[in-house]
């Protein structure tokens, strides 16, 4: 397999056609950095069952139309509809652009600021983070003051598409909570638009100490349209993160989140729901790092597979040296509706210190056939015993959804999925 | 209303039910007993539609139609109702919920107006009471964590909010005590109507001195050795099984 490039002059046209503003420095040297090692491979063992050749190809085109793509006429009617699903602020990215809510919640403990403003350069010398850094006309800061408190969660919206030639697009969102804050944040990802579009975006966040963030990002990407997402979250001591993730939508998905535990007695929960028919590639790959103990962390993911279609999963809990009292648990269920479904579920425990206790488990299974004949033994048709079946099995992660001003949107969005899934559309 | 003749149904390569017979008309009550591995679990899963079990010969018609022919929502809906031996645990799906959509598909099944959240409530309380049944089970998974005795309180909880037309109690009676057994006898005998049959498959007398009932079968190797009355039940409570193998072979 040869690697996955872009073409540098193309790539440089594109770069320099973005704003100028104070992040211009840092891009010339994340693409810089991107040229050197393009797009990974399947060849790298964390992108094994990930193939962004298609992704490449996108970028490619579209670096070959001019770096452009008109935005999707509809994207404005599709921010107004997630605007009324949940009524809660909202920072609207567009294509990557912040186009509204920066007005949001001045002097209230929460500051909005443009990453340009606040020359604060993107780092994260992840390839696909490079990209974006490379790319990115600008970025969100959300900086939550120290003890402030906040009920009313915070909306990222991230929507892109375009209506012909392919787009690509970059958004770049940084948390800081600053000691004893709290906050919750609903990240949203959606795409509308008849052109092939491909979205990458990153996302760090930090917590202070003694902080704690609610986080539940939601993913219902259009049906032929790829994502690259990653998200790096560091936890200070005795800081908690409770962060849900739902993938819904998407061709091609590949999430990337990593938890790095810097002081003791941090708690970083973390739960996800991934639900794929006929044609998607849904990839998960979660890190913790365990820097020091005790401290605590907990993944708990299931997916709901249908139709011809591949999820990946991989769970890694690493515990450095030092780190005693580590509690660490990693689960992994799928449920496959069809045959030709795939999962790759990876547990991963790196363990060098002594005082530890970790857990891991996978499982992969069909629907109960007992549960099944029972539920049909009382009246109810094939269709409503199999979606009663599979939307108990992706309950106790929607119950377990950090958020309670989402959860109604939550069981909305994943029994909407799941009638499409077992209504046959994606068998 | 329900006509079996020389029914044999196997699971796999073995053969469970070999010939069986019986007639069960409406109104009455029927007692099938016999020792285990006699076929008793058998014939209520193959009158229920379970997939497991192959129909190899004979025929069962249930209200002139043949029931073989029909999905098992379909035998539901047309009013057949059984309660499991072991009725299943299905976390994640609430016990209001199956009961709400098993009695408005049954009401849609036969162009009755759904009932809505208030009059579901309202009767499933009410027979949740009959049965001496907390009404939190209502908000619980179908039989996630319950006891053996809730479970099968819950069946005849179903039961009662079905109102089917032939109810089959797999061995409803087993593993209950005295207070349980007797909330189920009660809500069996509520059902009880010149309309409906009833089919108990036991293997104690104990559930008979509650319901009493019409006709009693031995059942053995996988068909019917012998009927009688109520006192049947009574004598192999007292005998045993061996006695009625004997008499048949003889």
């Amino acid at each position: 397999m040869t690697a996955l490039a872009l073409p540098e002059k193309a790539l440089a046209d594109a770069v320099r056609g973005l704003p100028d503003n104070a992040l211009a420095p840092n891009r010339a040297a994340a693409m810089e950095r991107f040229l050197e090692r393009g797009f990974p491979t399947t060849r790298n063992e964390d992108w094994k069952y990930t193939d962004l050749a298609a992704v490449a190809d996108i970028s490619q085109r579209w670096l070959e139309n001019g770096a452009t793509a008109p935005i999707a006429e509809s994207l404005g009617d599709q921010v107004a509809e997630i605007r009324a699903l949940l009524d809660i602020d909202w920072v609207v990215l567009c294509n990557g652009a912040i186009v509204d809510g920066m007005e949001l919640a001045a002097g209230e403990g929460l500051s909005l600021e443009t990453l340009s403003k606040l020359a604060h350069a993107p780092g994260y010398e992840h390839p696909l983070a490079d990209l974006n850094a490379a790319l990115l006309p600008d970025g969100l800061h959300v900086r939550v003051r120290a003890h402030s408190k906040h009920d009313r969660p915070l909306g990222l919206l991230i929507v892109d598409g375009a209506d012909s030639g392919p787009g690509v697009s970059q958004a770049r969102i940084h948390i800081e909570l600053e000691e004893g804050a709290q906050a919750q944040f609903v990240e949203y990802h959606t795409s509308v638009g008849a052109a092939d579009h491909y979205a990458n975006s990153v996302v760090e966040m930090s917590i202070g100490r003694g902080a704690s963030a609610d986080f539940v990002r939601i993913q219902g990407r259009n049906g032929n349209h790829a994502q690259t997402h990653r998200t790096a979250i560091r936890l200070d001591e005795s800081g908690t993160l409770r962060y849900s993730g739902f993938d819904l939508g998407g061709r091609l998905v590949r999430n990337d989140l990593d938890v790095d535990i810097m002081g003791r007695d941090a708690s970083a929960i973390i739960g996800g729901l991934y639900i794929a028919g006929d044609g998607q590639h849904i990839d998960n790959h979660v890190r913790i790092d365990h820097r020091v103990g005790p401290a605590r962390s907990e993944q708990a993911y299931r997916g709901i597979l249908g139709g011809r279609c591949r999820c990946v999963w991989n769970g890694k809990t690493i515990v450095q040296p030092g780190a005693d009292g580590t509690d660490a648990e990693q689960s992994d269920h799928n449920l496959l509706l069809s045959e030709r479904s795939e999962i790759d579920a990876k547990p991963e425990l790196e363990i060098y210190a002594d005082e530890v206790k970790c857990s891991h488990g996978t499982t992969v299974g069909q629907l109960d056939d007992a549960a099944l004949f029972y539920l049909r033994s009382r009246g109810l048709d094939r269709q409503d015993a199999v979606r009663a079946l599979t939307r108990a099995f992706g309950a106790s992660i929607v119950n377990h959804a950090p958020i309670a001003a989402v959860s109604g949107l939550l069981t909305d969005m994943v029994e909407k999925r799941l009638s499409a899934l077992t209504d046959g559309d994606d068998e | 209303m329900l006509e079996i003749k020389d029914l044999k149904a196997s699971t796999g390569d073995t053969p469970i039910l070999n010939g069986l017979s019986l007639s069960v008309k409406a109104g009455e009550v029927h007692a099938i007993m016999g020792p285990n591995g006699s076929g008793k679990s058998t014939l209520a899963q193959v009158i229920a539609g379970h997939e497991d079990y192959v129909v190899t010969e004979g025929s069962v018609s249930y209200k002139g139609r043949d029931l073989l022919e029909l999905e098992p929502e379909e035998r539901a809906l047309e009013g057949i109702f059984l309660g499991f031996q072991y009725p299943v645990e299905i976390p994640g799906v609430n016990n209001a919920y199956l009961l709400k959509a098993a009695l408005n598909a049954k009401r849609k099944h036969h162009g009755q107006d759904e009932v809505d959240a208030f009059e579901f409530l309202k009767l499933a309380k009410e027979k949740m009471a009959l049965l001496g049944m907390d009404p939190k089970f209502l908000n619980r998974g179908v039989n996630e964590g319950f006891s053996g005795g809730e479970k099968k309180r819950n069946e005849i909880l179903q039961m009662a909010m079905l109102e089917p037309e032939l109810a089959i109690l797999d061995e409803t009676d087993s593993g209950l005590d005295i207070d349980a057994l007797k909330a189920v006898a009660h809500g069996v005998n509520a059902l009880r109507s010149p309309d409906r049959a009833i089919i108990l498959v036991t293997h104690y007398q104990r559930l008979l001195d509650y319901v009493e009932p019409d006709v009693v079968h031995v059942l053995s190797a996988g068909r019917i050795l012998h009927s009688g009355d109520k006192t049947l039940a009574l004598e192999l409570e007292e005998k045993g099984y061996d006695w009625v193998r004997e008499a048949a072979n003889a």
